[in-house]
């Protein structure tokens, strides 16, 4: 669960040119989406699906179904296990 | 009269403001050219580092035009500044980017395609400046100074008070950006042809 | 006054105004499933433009429009000095060359028809068109040329296609701009052409009047637009307040409407400030598709057809409210004498545009 967690903020950071972040700089529990979290808008949140493909193989087939699961790190990670063991 | 208020000249391997040097290109840098501006003159606006070529240029531009001319924002209404920007190659540098992310298996990437447009630097500067007012894009082939005239003349007599006007061709080889500031003065480099023409060639040796 | 007439549009519905106009009086519309042509091999609705394929297309394309222009003015006005063409497009000739996307086309335009100027291209996203025929309009006014030829033109493309699916803006049915059950865009290609100029007689038909409007950011976001629809109620705000126009004196107002949740709930937030709720409205885009830098002038050429034949045209696509503030959309065709109408445009890079057209 721990590397996952890591790889998914290194590949944040790399997909969504977040540049002065630092893996470090990522809370596990962090909101990705609120502005005291790392402030990310609607068209990160596509390019997190893209990243879902890209690195994981999955597949998402609307928006709406990346809400809930790209509210932090920990769900993003727990909605990929997931995925994976269905 | 209309005058020619601050300007820059954003090149492959300088960057001037109103004709002095304020920025060279490290050339040992692993950082891209625009990122060592940006970083230099510690401009703390993150969301540049999601912009393309052409945005990132525009927006370092006119910051430093800003830096140059810091009354700019208080002298006017958020409406009165119109954005008059023109290039050679549109967005083709950002389009041949985005082709690159679906031609070889990948898939398109939507944070690459919103900036498949030559105007979204018009929106970039926008949004960092809060600027209600009067855009423009056209895609010429070469800069000419008629169309910044022409256009500028309209704008300034419906409403818009003063225009940042640019050239911004950025490749994938060079870089050619230009990018004056236009306001109402009593005197001052006049905007005109002849002036523009010289002020858009400045370079640390000089202008000719 | 500011003049503008022989109006042209080549879209799937037909090469010229007239037979456009026949088939949206029939509610035809020009979109149609294309098998196998998403990114992903999927099946997609599209305003497709039979035979129009292959290199060179969308200088064809211009190409037609402009002769189906010139017939119907004084041919003389094209070789003149005094005379201008403006080109409103967003990705020109894309498939035919990365890095050339206007220059041929306008050099061979320039030759074809032996124009005294270059072309100018203006490439604003989706207000385009709409801007560009202000462009006309003010330079007219402003002497700067006596007669100027706007030319909106945009063809289909993977290109565009791709990128919009990886917005997840691509509607899975026929657009339905307004309606409750909208998910997308449907893009389409076209070509929408019309002259202005500060002289009535070099029209073979009446012409009808522009009332040159006005520009102004959202200065919100790059790609979404205002929550607040600021931009739009700016631009249509400076543009009325130029010529003193009350809300009573619009007639009709032809959207934006691209079916897109966000866009459609915009316009609906900005007609409602500026007090134009209740005006007949609708999106031609259910017809047409959006044709991005064709839309302008294409849905112009459309309003300047219900004037001329007083009626006003159906929403194609709407079935249910389906926008917090009420619009009044149209329902169904009906004949009606139009004096002023209003046509707005929004586009990606915030930008936000608006004129008027009105009846002599």
């Amino acid at each position: 669960m721990d590397s996952l967690k890591q790889d998914l903020k290194k590949q944040i950071i790399e997909q969504l040119n977040l540049e002065d972040l630092s893996v470090e700089d990522i809370a596990d529990d962090a909101l990705l989406f609120n502005d005291q979290g790392l402030g990310l808008d609607s068209i990160d949140a596509l390019e997190l699906i893209v990243l879902l493909e890209k690195y994981h193989g999955i597949q998402l087939t609307n928006p709406e179904e990346g809400k809930e699961a790209f509210k932090s790190i920990n769900t993003m990670a727990e909605y990929i296990n997931k995925r994976k063991a269905a | 009269m209309k005058v020619i208020t601050a300007y820059c000249n954003l090149r492959a391997d300088e960057c001037l403001v109103n004709g002095d040097v304020v920025a060279r290109r490290d050339a040992g840098s692993e950082d891209s050219w625009f990122k060592q501006i940006y970083r230099q003159q510690e401009l703390g606006y993150p969301k540049f580092y999601k912009m393309d070529v052409l945005s990132q240029a525009g927006y370092l531009a006119s910051e430093l035009i800003k830096r140059a001319d810091p009354d700019i924002s208080a002298t006017y209404a958020d409406d009165e500044i119109a954005l008059v920007f023109a290039n050679a190659s549109s967005s083709a540098e950002t389009d041949r980017r985005f082709m690159q992310t679906y031609e070889a298996g990948g898939s398109p990437s939507p944070s690459l395609f919103v900036y498949t447009l030559p105007n979204i630097v018009l929106g970039e500067i926008a949004i960092v400046n809060k600027w209600y007012g009067e855009n423009m894009f056209a895609v010429l082939p070469k800069f000419a100074p008629g169309f910044y005239l022409d256009y500028g003349q309209i704008l300034l007599a419906s409403g818009s008070r003063a225009l940042l006007c640019g050239w911004l061709e950025v490749t994938a080889n060079s870089t050619d950006v230009f990018l004056f500031m236009v306001e109402e003065r009593e005197s001052g480099t006049e905007f005109n042809s002849e002036n523009l023409l010289h002020l858009s060639q400045a370079t640390s040796v000089g202008t000719f | 006054m500011i003049y503008i007439g022989a109006e042209v549009i080549v879209s799937p519905l037909g090469d010229n105004a007239e037979a456009n106009w026949q088939a949206l009086s029939e509610n035809r519309t020009g979109i149609a499933l294309v098998p196998r042509i998403g990114f992903g091999g999927e099946d997609i609705y599209l305003s497709k433009i039979p035979g129009l394929n292959g290199p060179l297309r969308f200088q064809q394309l211009i190409g037609k429009a402009l002769s189906a222009l010139s017939r119907q003015i004084d041919t003389s006005i094209l070789s003149s000095g005094k005379t201008i063409v403006l080109i409103s497009s967003t990705k020109g000739a894309l498939d035919d060359s990365l890095h050339d996307q206007f220059g041929e086309t306008c050099a061979a335009i320039m030759r074809q028809f032996k124009l005294a100027h270059l072309p100018i291209v203006i490439s604003n996203a989706c207000i385009s068109g709409v801007l560009t025929l202000n462009v006309a309009g003010n330079m007219v006014q402003a002497g700067q040329y006596e007669h100027v030829i706007v030319i909106g033109c945009d063809v289909a493309s993977d290109f565009v296609l791709y990128g919009f699916q990886s917005l997840f803006a691509v509607s899975d049915k026929p657009c339905a701009p307004f309606d409750a059950a909208r998910n997308g865009i449907t893009l389409g290609e076209g070509c929408g052409a019309a002259l202005i100029s500060s002289s009535k007689s070099v029209f073979q038909n009446a012409p009808l009047e522009l009332l040159t409007g006005t520009s102004a950011n959202d200065a919100n976001h790059i790609s979404g637009p205002s929550r607040t629809g600021e931009g739009l109620v700016r631009s249509v705000g400076r543009t009325m307040r130029k010529y003193g126009t009350g809300t009573e004196e619009i007639d009709f107002i032809c959207a934006h409407g691209t079916g897109t949740v966000f866009n459609d709930e915009m316009e609906a937030i900005a007609f409602d400030r500026l007090s134009l709720s209740d005006k007949p409205l609708n999106s031609l885009k259910g017809y047409f598709g959006h044709t991005l830098g064709a839309a302008g002038v294409i849905e112009t050429a459309v309003c300047m057809q219900m004037i001329r034949n007083g009626m006003l045209i159906k929403s194609e696509g709407y079935r249910n409210a389906g926008t917090s503030r009420p619009l009044n959309i149209i329902l169904e065709n009906e004949p009606k004498m139009l004096r002023a109408i209003l046509k707005t445009a929004s586009g990606f890079g915030g930008g936000n545009a608006s004129l008027m057209i009105r009846d002599l």
